[in-house]
């Protein structure tokens, strides 16, 4: 809890000098910073939930009051049409929505969230997920309507939006359960079936009557039972299903293998003949299953990228129209020739043209572009980009599926679904070994049912378990797992381990600029100040940026050591990004150049005019004469260099893709020497550039950050998304690199290499084994339950090793 | 029901303060059977003799005292994680005074010599028909306010309690199965010879499981992150702690028989299970120990914490001597010594006295109103007296029974025994005086505990806390 | 020996009742999540000096 006089008790950030806002807790005032926290921090206190101060563990975001058309867009939400992607009625008038919370900062949030929900009249049940923040209410529709819910969770500072993905979310849900649960039949089983054959291993033959032998090993059949007819239905159905379609996959020897184990084991039980190996098959089926729901949890991760991308479009648009003015109409209503109104500061919801009004708009997340882009009269605006400075009015043009980033979703998509091609090589080459392996099955059977009718199964048995593929199958995914665990500590988190085995065969490597080799943000540059010293015009500028959310205004706030200045007063925030105030009584102007000589009514100054192309330009002025001028460029990233020469000198051919332009982005391919470099990519140039690339026969990493790079990261080979990126290429990367520290990828990539080496080595001794067990297995001399323990060791010996890629310092 | 909006302390009230008076009357007894090892002449007759003391102190200690602890804690624990309160006040009631009757008769037979012979379930048949009872009635109580639970979720803690009141119910009914003579206290055992030995062992040890294990551990995941104000480091982890050890404790009880007439593929069977139990038992203590992180500063200052946590680092240790013994090349040695004793009282007094000691003085001041304990300095005297006692108890034990293994095993070079039994016995003699002191440390905590419970209560008042309005979950 | 006839069925029979349960917890959900109950305990303020507050609470509650 801060106990900090100047800081708000709600949100925990600086309050002005002399606030009047206070909030009286546990019989203590504390100050406010504004209203809208005020006014939170009483409805919570109010409610008798005051508890959350004392358990919360981070201050609540900083709550802007509640405007008109926020509560107008709520009550939208109670149109059915609307609805019916995300509520759905349980009986007569109750109904449950999934929705999804945003402002949750820590566990107190949700608790302070359940409750305040749970009091509402009509409420009948709540309860929100603490990992995913998604929360299920239920409410009976005839005592109080989802808006006044809505509203309720807005008044105490948190946003719920519709969770339309809830159905999926079921689906996968579901999935999840049936998998793990057949896992867990499994792991039981073996556990079982393992307390009683262990005992049968370790006496020596004939210590144990045979009426207690009959029972265990019919314990152990019963145990299988549920392993046999449940866990396996997976196998059994993709084989059956592949063998309709004339072919053969990985689950069909392992079907077989499993029904003929069981069904021999039960015959010789029944017959009291032959060897009974029922531990054989749940040990199997588990392992299996294992590497199964892991894969299919990772799998999952990856389809989650398109979903993000749909989030960055609001739901609702304010409409203009010339019968009720100015009101609010949900997104999907909209159509091509609407006119709306964008606000400053919020998102475009379409793609359209600008019919009045001049404003700057973000456009960083669509192309990478990292200054405002200016937008007045004419100019076309898409969906999912920012409004920065003042109104805008926009004629729609498209709308929904027609729009420029859901044409990028479906490049994702198609992306995504281009992945697998590896997969399916894989698949090839163990169809082949398959069809091998139950070829050599079936002529063991044969030759030994002419010769040896009675020990033909289990041979054939001991044949399908001690060539089991397990070494074989484990000999990768170990590994991959632990040099996965070697990287995170690098600071690089692989999200698609098998293309570890990609990132060893990278031949080029591509890089996007802004983000990537830069830090993605303007910083200041360079500082030319007349009739001033610099450090009093930076400690101005600073002092007066405190007061405005243009993204530039941050290069000034993170610039430290400054000299003190008091507060800006009687601000003023002029269109066109100007911003004026008094400080100590003198007054101050600052803002684009163009901004400051219109006000001024005085030329650029001489010594400006060379470093205008340097950056973006922002001057200082008293009103009367320019003062100084700040240039804010991007800066390279400080290992940038570095790094570079080092993946040269490796051996990689390195490519430059910016959507930036091209004097920016010649300039870093300059500094870093760079011979390939392309300025003024769109997504689509982004990824015929790829496809170029793969068409040569090289093997691409992409190395990318922001929502413009999705599609091409998706395409690459395999890449890396800056884990100070969007969201949206977290999901879409390979890997994320977790501290944007780019001088880990060499050792990233040695690492990779050595992967290899021991994923062959591996790969090796596992065919060795096969290659000499096979035979002696055929030729009957291996006995089931010693091809079990020779399953056993090899699969260690393959764990063992891949165990050498771990790191050697755990600790710090 | 005025009393429905508020939760049932009562029962809560009454189990906590007899688990430190059955605390101290069991240890008491402790002392004493100690003091007798020391001092053999203090065997008085037939009724304060060591035999009969013994089994009294074993019971007083697991079913008074522990057993009291489990059942104040979980009827706690129940009613404030599932927001509602017990099913049945009456049924609760009837719990309590059953079991003090139980316990009362077992202190009154068991010097009177009615025993069924086997350790831990010493109590003749018509006490344990009353176990039964009361035991069904407590599971009644239990689950039924499981059913009628107000959050969707049943936490962990509940978990553990579960599986510790179903097997600790299907224990006692398979071990206790006698003929009985009807009109005596006496019984013939309806099984024999060794299957009698392996029944009894596979209860005994599931007893150390399920009762000194399971049902603590269920204390541990409520208390230890209550009082440090911290989340559980994994919930995860305590989910697959869970089923790991529901599992895997089953099957190690032939480790108790190493080197009988059991078959020796039982006892390797007991063996490989019982190292297998090693890796649950770790992952429960490093979830509980790890649930400090970030408040690692409050040990300093919070000796309740320092109960809890202490009682987790004996619980590691215990289970990590635990599946070392079972292995039969030690267990040669360590088997039939005071090795065994001490073993059983690092746990015994290291995990689950040090547990509940803490969990009931988290306790205390809740049940009577108090915002803490009547003096929270002689909480931390009570804690290093613990704390001691049980290391000179467990250290002197130690090298008493690695003495008596290596002397009773050490020949000659003609082959005859190097010692005769008596010389092992006075090579121990010295450590059965260190017990003895270590002993009488613990129990003088316990005496410090009842006068500080006491004084809470006395300047406390019974309350019963309401029920806080929650959220009902979907 | 005879106990094995008993244990053997028992631990079988355990073993698909411990089944049916596992069945039950994923079915009923309690595996949905596995974060937020390790929080919810703590939420729960149970120190016994803070009831005269919770109860004027109780009387502020639905403020609308």
């Amino acid at each position: 809890m801060n106990t900090d006089s100047t800081l708000c008790f709600h949100c925990a950030e600086p309050c002005p000098a002399h606030s009047e806002f206070q909030i009286n807790y546990r019989q203590v005032l504390h100050p406010a910073c504004c209203a809208g926290c005020q006014a939170v921090a009483e409805t919570i206190i109010s409610s008798g939930l005051d508890q959350y101060y004392a358990q919360r563990q981070q201050p609540a975001d900083r709550n802007t009051p509640l405007p008109a058309e926020l509560l107008e867009q709520l009550a939208l939400y109670d149109d059915p049409s609307l609805q019916q992607d995300f509520v759905h009625t349980t009986s007569g008038n109750e109904k449950e929505a999934a929705l999804i919370l945003e402002g949750i900062s820590c566990a107190a949030c949700i608790w302070l969230n359940e409750q305040h929900i749970a009091k509402l009249k009509g409420v009948t049940a709540v309860s929100i997920n603490y990992s995913t923040h998604r929360a299920r209410i239920a409410w009976d529709d005839s005592q109080i309507q989802l808006s006044a819910i809505l509203q309720h969770i807005a008044s105490i500072g948190y946003r719920a939006l519709p969770y339309d993905h809830a159905r999926d979310e079921q689906n996968w849900q579901k999935q999840r359960k049936t998998a793990l649960f057949r896992l867990w039949v499994a792991g039981l089983s073996m556990m079982q079936v393992m307390m009683f054959v262990v005992p049968i291993y370790l006496a020596p033959a004939g210590e144990i009557d045979a009426n207690w032998l009959a029972m265990m090993h019919w314990g152990s059949a019963l145990l299988t039972l549920p392993v046999v007819l449940y866990s396996c239905w997976p196998f059994y159905r993709n084989s059956w299903r592949d063998l309709r379609h004339g072919r053969a996959n990985m689950d069909l020897p392992v079907s077989i293998g499993v029904l003929i184990a069981f069904f021999a084991s039960l015959y010789a039980l029944i017959t009291d003949h032959g060897e009974i190996y029922f531990d054989a098959v749940s040990m199997f089926v588990f392992l299996l299953l294992s590497g199964r729901y892991l894969e299919l949890k990772a799998r999952r991760s990856a389809g989650a990228a398109a979903e993000k991308l749909v989030k960055l479009v609001p739901t609702f648009a304010h409409q203009l129209d010339a019968e009720q003015g100015l009101h609010e109409v949900a997104v999907s209503r909209l159509s091509v020739n609407d006119r709306i109104v964008v606000k400053a500061g919020e998102v475009i919801p379409i793609d359209g043209v600008v019919l009045s009004g001049s404003s700057d708009v973000n456009e960083a997340m669509l192309t990478g572009e990292s200054l405002p882009v200016p937008k007045t009269r004419g100019a076309h605006v898409t969906a999912g980009t920012a409004n920065l400075l003042s109104p805008l009015t926009i004629e729609v043009k498209h709308t929904g599926s027609e729009t420029r980033i859901a044409a990028m979703v479906r490049i994702l998509d198609q992306a995504l679904s281009q992945k697998p091609r590896l997969a399916a090589i894989a698949d090839q080459i163990a169809a082949g070994f398959i069809f091998a392996l139950l070829i050599a099955a079936a002529a063991t059977y044969w030759y030994w049912h002419l010769h040896d009718p009675l020990h033909a199964l289990p041979i054939t048995v001991a044949l399908l378990v001690v060539s089991c593929p397990c070494a074989l199958s484990l000999a990768t995914p170990t590994a991959l797992t632990a040099s996965t665990g070697h990287l995170a500590q690098l600071g690089l988190l692989v999200t698609r381990a098998n293309l570890l085995e990609t990132l060893a065969k990278v031949t080029d490597i591509v890089l996007d600029k802004t983000g990537t080799l830069t830090y993605g943000e303007p910083r200041i540059t360079r500082t030319i100040a007349l009739n001033i010293s610099s450090e009093t015009a930076l400690a101005i500028a600073h002092s007066l940026e405190q007061q405005s959310e243009h993204p530039i205004a941050k290069a000034f706030l993170i610039e430290a050591n400054l000299a003190p200045v008091s507060a800006a007063q009687q601000v003023q925030k002029h269109a066109q990004g100007g911003l004026s105030a008094y400080i100590d009584n003198q007054y101050y102007l600052i803002g684009s150049i163009a901004f400051i000589a219109e006000q001024i009514q005085q030329a650029i100054p001489n010594e400006f005019e060379p470093y205008i192309d340097e950056g973006s330009m922002v001057a200082l002025s008293d009103g009367h004469t320019w003062l100084a001028a700040f240039v804010l460029a991007d800066h390279l990233r400080h290992d940038a260099l570095s790094t570079v020469a080092q993946l040269k000198a490796a051996g990689f051919e390195l490519h430059l893709l910016s959507g930036d332009q091209t004097s920016a982005v010649q300039a870093v391919a300059q500094q870093l020497n760079l011979q390939h470099a392309v300025a003024n990519a769109t997504p689509e140039s982004k990824v015929s550039y790829m496809q170029s690339l793969q068409q040569q026969g090289k093997t691409v990493l992409m190395i990318g950050d922001g929502v413009n790079d999705a599609p091409v990261l998706a395409l690459a080979n395999v890449s890396i998304a800056m884990g100070a990126g969007v969201d949206i290429a977290h999901a879409a990367g390979d890997m994320v690199l977790l501290n944007n520290n780019l001088s880990c990828l060499p050792a990233a990539f040695a690492l990779a290499k050595k992967t290899q080496t021991i994923i062959k080595q591996n790969l090796l001794w596992a065919l060795l084994y096969n290659l000499a067990a096979l035979p002696l297995a055929a030729a009957g001399l291996i006995t089931p339950w010693l091809a079990s323990l020779g399953m056993a060791l090899s699969s260690l010996l393959v764990v063992v090793n891949a165990l050498r890629l771990l790191s050697r310092q755990r600790r710090h | 029901m005025e009393n429905q909006a508020t939760y049932n302390y009562k029962v809560v009230r009454q189990f906590a303060i007899m688990t430190v008076v059955w605390g101290i009357v069991g240890m008491l007894v402790g002392v004493i059977i100690a003091a007798q090892m020391f001092w053999p002449e203090l065997n008085f007759g037939p009724y304060f003799h060591f035999g009969r003391l013994r089994p009294l102190h074993t019971n007083a200690v697991i079913f008074a005292f522990g057993g009291c602890g489990l059942f104040a804690t979980s009827y706690y624990v129940v009613q404030r994680t599932c927001n509602v309160r017990l099913i049945s006040d009456k049924l609760a009631a009837f719990h309590f005074w059953g079991w003090q009757l139980v316990i009362l008769l077992a202190a009154i037979t068991l010097p009177l010599g009615y025993t069924q012979g086997k350790e831990y379930a010493e109590l003749a048949w018509p006490i344990d028909i009353l176990i039964t009872v009361v035991w069904v009635c407590y599971a009644i109580v239990f689950f039924g306010t499981i059913a009628k639970r107000k959050v969707k979720h049943i936490y962990v803690a509940n978990w553990f309690y579960g599986a510790f009141i179903i097997a600790v119910a299907l224990l006692h009914i398979v071990n206790s199965l006698v003929l009985p003579v009807w009109g005596t206290m006496d019984s013939y055992p309806i099984y024999s010879g060794a299957v009698d030995a392996m029944v009894q062992w596979w209860y005994g040890h599931n007893a150390v499981g399920f009762f000194l294990t399971a049902g603590f551990l269920g204390m541990m995941y409520y208390f230890v992150p209550k009082q440090a104000g911290r989340p559980i480091y994994s919930y995860r982890l305590s989910v697959v702690h869970f089923w790991a050890l529901s599992f895997t404790y089953m099957w190690a009880g032939p480790h108790h028989l190493h080197y009988t007439a059991l078959p020796d593929w039982t006892q390797s069977l007991g063996m490989v299970f019982s190292l297998i139990l090693l890796a649950p038992s770790w992952g429960g203590m490093i979830n509980g120990i790890m649930t400090l992180s970030g408040a690692w500063h409050k040990l300093r200052t919070d000796p309740i914490l320092k109960f809890l946590v202490t009682a987790l680092s004996f619980y590691g240790m215990s289970t990590f001597e635990g599946p070392m013994m079972a292995i039969k090349s030690v267990n040669a040695l360590s088997h039939y010594t005071d090795w065994t004793v001490g073993h059983v009282h690092s746990g015994a007094l290291g995990w689950v006295a040090m547990i509940t000691i803490g969990s009931i003085y988290y306790l205390i001041p809740r049940l009577f109103g108090r915002d803490q304990m009547f003096s929270v300095k002689l909480i931390e005297v009570h804690f290093w007296m613990a704390t001691l006692g049980t290391v000179l108890y467990i250290a002197s034990m130690w090298i008493a029974g690695v003495t008596q293994g290596l002397m009773w095993s050490a020949l000659n070079s003609d082959g005859t025994l190097a010692y005769s039994f008596i010389e092992a016995v006075k090579a121990s003699y010295p450590y059965y005086f260190i017990r003895f002191l270590g002993g009488v440390m613990f129990l003088s905590g316990m005496l410090l505990m009842f006068y500080n419970v006491m004084r809470t209560i006395s300047e406390g008042k019974a309350v019963d806390a309401p029920i806080p309005a929650v959220a009902a979950h979907a | 020996m005879e106990s094995l006839y008993l244990l053997i069925p028992l631990s079988i029979l355990l073993a698909f009742v411990i089944g049916f349960i596992f069945w039950w917890t994923l079915r009923s959900g309690q595996m949905d999540d596995l974060e937020g109950p390790s929080w919810r305990i703590l939420h729960d303020d149970d120190k016994s000096t803070q009831k005269t507050d919770s109860n004027e609470a109780e009387k502020q509650k639905n403020p609308d």
